[in-house]
């Protein structure tokens, strides 16, 4: 008798499990990608409705429904007294001037490294030139502190023993400057060893039939290897693109926004907004906006440019 | 006007290359060497630009306090590990630092754990609108960190995850989870699908066919967008600012706190600048290699 409820249980369980293992492999897709759906849906959805639930209230409760609706008030005072405008042009003037100075550095140190004949020296090269990479934009700021200031900085100091001018004071005269050669500095790495996987990726077959043809090194460029690189500089300059509005670490650490509102970036004024004035309905307003905004013009480029090559 | 100089310089051009004269080849050579040190030249100047701020943080962590901001500078100077000595006898930098390290590699196992089956999925089967399903995934990454952070601020106070590991690294991997998915799926369209094919054939099931056959074969990508998250991961400043406050603080607030404070101890800052950099500098040689592949989305990868 109990020999005969163990054997059954025993089958069951057996049972239990290869139906859990049946339910497992029949429905395998499922289980991969639920959890990314679940995680994706919190970290897109979520942020993005209580930015906006938040930018039309008057102060968050605990009580959702007891916060008092006051439409667009907190933007106006956004973009009236909160100084979102100068954001956005400071905010887009850095992130223009340096995509363009780390996309055609990026490209030239690809092209020199890639024109090495020395093969240990190419991989010398590569591996030296991202380390930067490795800086964290808050080291990055130390660094910056460090080396531009007008008292103790090595770099003023370089400039005023080997030049007859007078040194800049980077962080107070030329603030804005001095983020995107920063920023220069630590993500050209970026570019470069995107542009050189892309580099070594044109068959040699190809660079070959147009010197034949003898074309010259900058129609040779702009002709046959730069199309056929197309979607590596399509996706290099996306996600630089992207990762540029994302600016706060580098400019937090060497300005804090300042001197006045000099340097102050879109996320840098949000900060302040939301844990400096204490007004979240502000700093949402001005998150709202800066969400469509970067999604818009990440939109734009993708429709524009097309995914063609980069997948599929 | 522009049509004839056009059609000259072309006339030219055609006339001349393919004929080799002797002079010409000699203009050739000398025109390569001129090329080549020109090269080597830039080359160098961009290897100084690199180095040199390197060079100079870690002199500066290497000075006795006194030294580390004198005018004109000290190029020979005696390094002491003092400032790394003070700062391993600081507990909280300690403290900060082993909070980095488990809440960034525990992010990395988990954002993997997501990342590379959806990824997987999303290779190999019909996605309605998988187009649209990557750009959403995409733009994950194009909310701005500051914009998704306050939402998160809240709701950590709520749920008691303010200022916890778990919180961290739930953040660590909202920022890496697009990157993964997208290296990861265009690393998955290069490998063959008969090799699952046939594993089925041979009696294995579906899970069987990914663990031993499809992963084996995805780890040069695996391991490329395990780094590239780390360092992500690791660099990030803003989730710690905003949602840490004793407990969970990574390293990369700790050595800003150096930055806010009345008066900045260069020599320290310098030192824990170092030791945070210097890790992933030595990570990031040894990989090298799989940096290329990763970084590019595995577009290169495909060809």
């Amino acid at each position: 008798m109990s020999t005969q409820t163990q054997t059954e249980t025993t089958t069951t369980s057996e049972t239990g499990v290869a139906r859990l293992r049946a339910l497992w492999n029949d429905y395998l897709p499922y289980w991969f990608i639920a959890p990314m759906v679940l995680v994706m849906v919190l970290i897109t959805f979520f942020p993005g409705a209580y930015d906006l639930y938040l930018s039309v209230i008057e102060e968050p409760t605990f009580n959702i429904f007891a916060a008092e609706f006051v439409g667009l008030q907190n933007y106006e005072t956004a973009f009236g007294r909160g100084g979102a405008l100068h954001s956005f042009v400071i905010t887009v003037t850095v992130v223009v001037s340096a995509l363009a100075l780390e996309s055609v550095l990026g490209f030239g140190l690809a092209a020199l490294v890639a024109g090495v004949e020395s093969e240990r020296l190419q991989s010398f090269y590569r591996v030296l030139f991202i380390i930067p990479m490795a800086v964290a934009p808050v080291s990055l700021a130390t660094i910056g502190r460090i080396m531009l200031n007008s008292e103790i900085g090595v770099i003023p100091y370089l400039i005023e023993a080997t030049t007859p001018f007078a040194a800049p004071a980077f962080l107070s005269e030329i603030p804005l400057l001095t983020v995107v050669l920063l920023d220069t500095w630590n993500w050209t790495p970026f570019m470069f060893i995107i542009f050189y996987a892309g580099l070594s990726s044109v068959p040699d077959t190809l660079i070959e039939a147009s010197r034949v043809d003898g074309a010259p090194l900058w129609r040779r460029y702009l002709h046959v290897v730069i199309p056929y690189m197309k979607p590596v500089v399509f996706v290099a300059t996306l996600i630089r693109l992207i990762d540029l509005f994302r600016t706060f670490g580098v400019v937090y650490g060497l300005t804090q926004g300042g001197p006045g509102t000099a340097t102050q970036l879109v996320s840098i004024n949000i900060y302040e907004q939301m844990f400096i004035n204490n007004s979240p309905g502000v700093a949402a307003a001005i998150a709202v906006v800066y969400l469509v905004f970067v999604v818009a013009i990440a939109n734009i480029v993708i429709a524009k440019v097309g995914f063609e090559g980069v997948w599929d | 006007m522009a049509s004839q100089n056009q059609s000259q310089t072309q006339s030219q051009s055609q006339s001349q290359s393919p004929v080799d004269t002797g002079s010409q080849r000699l203009d050739k050579d000398t025109r390569e060497t001129l090329v080549s040190v020109a090269r080597h030249g830039l080359l160098l100047v961009w290897s100084f630009v690199v180095l040199f701020p390197l060079y100079w943080l870690a002199s500066m962590s290497l000075k006795p306090p006194g030294e580390a901001n004198a005018l004109p500078p000290d190029w020979l100077f005696l390094p002491t590990v003092y400032n790394y000595i003070q700062l391993a006898q600081d507990g909280a930098f300690l403290a900060a630092f082993a909070n980095s390290v488990v809440m960034v590699s525990a992010s990395v196992v988990l954002v993997l754990l997501i990342g590379v089956p959806a990824a997987y999925v999303l290779s190999r089967y019909d996605i309605p609108m998988e187009r649209d399903v990557l750009v959403w995934i995409l733009s994950s990454r194009m909310l701005p960190p500051i914009a998704v952070v306050i939402p998160f601020f809240v709701i950590f106070r709520e749920l008691n995850l303010f200022d916890s590991r778990i919180g961290m690294v739930f953040m660590y991997v909202s920022i890496n989870l697009s990157l993964v998915v997208w290296v990861m799926k265009a690393f998955f369209d290069g490998i063959p699908e008969t090799l699952e094919e046939a594993a089925r054939v041979d009696g294995a099931t579906r899970f069987q066919g990914f663990r031993k056959v499809v992963l084996p074969a995805a780890k040069p990508g695996i391991f490329s967008v395990a780094i590239i998250s780390f360092i992500f991961a690791w660099i990030e400043l803003l989730f710690g600012l905003v949602l840490t406050n004793f407990k969970a603080v990574p390293v990369t607030l700790f050595v800003y706190s150096f930055i806010g404070s009345r008066s900045i101890e260069w020599g320290m800052l310098a030192a824990a600048s170092m030791a945070m950099i210097l890790p992933v500098v030595v990570f990031l040689i040894a990989v090298n290699k799989y940096l290329a592949a990763g970084l590019s989305f595995g577009v290169v990868i495909k060809e």
